[in-house]
């Protein structure tokens, strides 16, 4: 967390486990947030990244590089591009950071809180039936109403924690973590 | 020329008493969040060039919750919360909840079997009980942004010895699931073993093996 120290681990490239997950929660941030796609786009450009991706198809092209997704783009995706998508989602989450708070709150009345929480399951179920492979064990885990329950509130509860300037290092290191 | 009236006199800018000058130096830097508020006061360190608006000497801070006692202390204690939380949220965006701060350290936290997260106070005096707060997701993620937002401030121009965030190992990753489902792969392997050994001890040996016609031809041989 200390500025001047250079970690060891950057210019690492992301393994495929933290493609799968860098590419849920953007999914995620889309899922909160109806016109997150093109909110995607415009960050994009407010954050400088107009050369690593001039339009929304450069955007979505490195985010297919998911394992997870229908059509997956093989090869590799360079380091430079992964912080870059990390960087947008950081601030994704920091503009959406009143919804995921509110998503994760224990003051909220529990028939508001669980309405919301369906309406982000079916949001998200939608997205995920449109762009991913439905074959895979962990697209289907996720459909699950029940099982996915945890691995759902895993996903707000990592966007609230990483959201904004401070989060990067945070996702950057957990996207990074061994193979379990 | 007559000198000038004591009320006519320039007087100057920063005045010469030192203390009179920290005084007037005295920056505030507040961070809010929905459910708390992190105030930090101090003073530039002016032996070391650093501007007026900026914060090189911790003086004291002050923390507050919506509903919940207020926290206070000195620049080690604000440091020892950032050692602990922010951390903690690291390992957390990892699915991994673990103890961080331990009996001796004056912060620590861990995960509640609540579901929430427990903060835990403990103050130097003996006698003091220490002070427990329970968070929910929400007010540590509030927590975990008052405390970056105050790392990242421009204006705090100090040096923190935090920790760098560093990718999990495959063994710290393994406590993301309880005990029971990580011993039952080897302790099912073990009884399958056990099992197929008692089953090997109960089957009749199989017979030996009778005697070749070579063997007394060879005999007679010799």
């Amino acid at each position: 967390m200390t500025q001047a120290s250079s970690p060891a681990h950057l210019g690492h490239p992301l393994p495929r486990r933290g493609l799968e997950r860098l590419d849920l929660l953007l999914l995620s941030l889309e899922a909160l947030d109806l016109n997150g796609g093109e909110a995607m786009v415009w960050m994009s450009e407010q954050l400088g990244f107009s050369e690593l991706f001039p339009n929304r198809v450069e955007l979505w092209k490195r985010r297919c590089h998911n394992p997870l997704r229908r059509a997956c783009r093989r090869g590799p995706i360079s380091a430079i591009e992964t912080d870059a998508l990390i960087r947008i989602l950081c601030q994704m989450a920091d503009r959406l950071y009143p919804m995921l708070r509110t998503l994760l709150s224990t003051s909220e009345a529990p028939e508001l809180l669980a309405q919301r929480w369906q309406l982000f399951q079916d949001r998200l179920a939608e997205l995920i039936r449109e762009r991913m492979n439905p074959r895979r064990s962990g697209v289907q885990q996720l459909l699950d109403p029940a099982m996915g329950a945890a691995e759902r509130r895993q996903m707000v509860r990592s966007l609230s924690l990483a959201a904004g300037e401070g989060g990067f290092e945070r996702l950057r290191a957990s996207l990074l973590d061994a193979a379990a | 020329m007559p000198p000038p009236e004591e009320s006519e006199r320039p007087r100057p800018l920063i005045p010469a008493n030192p203390m009179l000058q920290s005084a007037l130096m005295k920056q505030t830097l507040r961070h809010d969040q929905l459910s708390c508020r992190l105030q930090v006061d101090g003073v530039p360190d002016v032996s070391a060039g650093q501007a007026a608006d900026a914060v090189g000497i911790i003086t004291g801070w002050r923390l507050q919750w919506v509903g919940r006692p207020e926290l206070e202390g000195e620049r080690e204690h604000l440091l020892a919360l950032m050692e602990v939380v922010l951390p903690y949220a690291r390992h957390l965006i990892s699915g991994v909840g673990r103890r961080f701060g331990g009996e001796e350290r004056p912060v620590q936290i861990e995960p509640d079997s609540g579901g929430g997260h427990r903060l835990e106070l403990r103050s130097r005096q003996s006698g003091n009980p220490s002070l427990v707060v329970q968070l929910d997701d929400a007010e540590l993620a509030d927590l975990v942004r008052v405390l970056d937002d105050l790392r990242l401030d421009p204006r705090l121009q100090l040096s923190l010895a935090l920790p760098q965030p560093l990718p999990l190992r495959q063994r710290e990753l393994a406590e993301r699931l309880p005990l029971q489902r990580r011993l039952a792969a080897p302790v099912g392997g073990l009884a399958a073993l056990a099992a197929a050994a008692c089953l090997a001890l109960i089957l009749p040996p199989p017979p030996a093996p009778a005697p070749t016609p070579s063997a007394p031809a060879a005999a007679v041989k010799r």
